[in-house]
């Protein structure tokens, strides 16, 4: 049996390629891939958890991010769609009229 | 089962690495699927049956799927500049290094004291019935938000078409 500390440095890893895929990437929509990726590692914990311990609430837990990701999901392409036909720009560093 | 996991570890993080580093967002949009599918395969060596599924369905299906119709519909063009200005990869790997190290530092604390690996199996059965007896509420809100989210995107994504001036 693989160590739960496997399993959660694993999630760790993924979760600093997703920071670092959000600061470094200007698309809007691959950040928003890049959050899908933190939210998945932070997923991979929970079930971790949940088997060290014997316990289903960590599988609950991941049911509704998963639910919350896809009212992010359908919500976030929204805003972009809506920002692209503002702009006819999906570059984050474009959708900057609020900056001082 | 020590080598499918560290086999999936190792295309976890390829594809993950793979997701920030291709300059075409379709690339990076598959390169997302694989990785979503190598998650619900870890799910399934955590025994969690019934989030494996899920997984595959819900994320690897339909919301990577939301994903690329959107970036279709956008005419996927490759990001004017590189995604490589040393600059910006240098604030950012400095920034995930800062935080990997951070939360590795928590490690050694309490982990070692864990109890040995139970013998849990998250089947459809054994979630299902956690999800409506002791989680009944928070399901019946996640339909609201569900719904709540519908409604919104439609609102968002709508054209909107000028009204006649009178």
């Amino acid at each position: 049996m693989v160590p739960i500390t496997h399993y959660l440095i694993l999630a760790l890893l993924m979760f600093s390629i997703g920071v670092v895929g959000v600061i470094v990437r200007r698309n809007a929509i691959v950040v928003f891939m890049c959050i899908e990726l933190m939210l998945n590692s932070v997923n991979l914990t929970f079930v971790a958890f949940s088997k060290q311990w014997g316990n289903l609430d960590g599988q609950i837990a991941v049911f509704f991010v998963m639910v919350v990701a896809a009212a992010e999901a359908a919500i976030g392409l929204a805003i972009i769609l809506s920002v692209f036909r503002a702009g006819q720009s999906i570059e984050t560093s474009d959708a900057a009229e609020l900056k001082f | 089962m020590a080598v499918t996991f560290y086999l999936m570890a190792v295309l976890l993080l390829l594809s993950a690495v793979a997701v920030i580093t291709f300059k075409n967002p379709i690339y990076s949009a598959l390169a997302l699927v694989f990785n979503l599918f190598v998650v619900a395969g870890l799910f399934a060596t955590l025994d969690a049956h019934f989030i494996a599924a899920v997984q595959v369905v819900v994320y690897a299906g339909a919301i990577m799927v939301l994903v690329m119709f959107v970036l279709m519909l956008l005419s996927a063009k490759l990001e004017k500049a590189s995604p490589f200005s040393p600059l910006y990869f240098g604030a950012a790997l400095i920034c995930g290094l800062a935080f990997a190290v951070t939360l590795g530092l928590e490690f050694d604390s309490g982990f070692n004291s864990a109890p040995p690996a139970s013998d849990l199996q998250g089947t459809v059965a054994a979630v299902g019935k956690v999800l409506y007896s002791r989680y009944v509420f928070p399901f019946e809100a996640a339909s609201l938000l569900l719904m709540a989210a519908i409604a919104g995107a439609v609102v968002l994504a709508r054209r909107r078409y000028r009204t006649k001036e009178l």
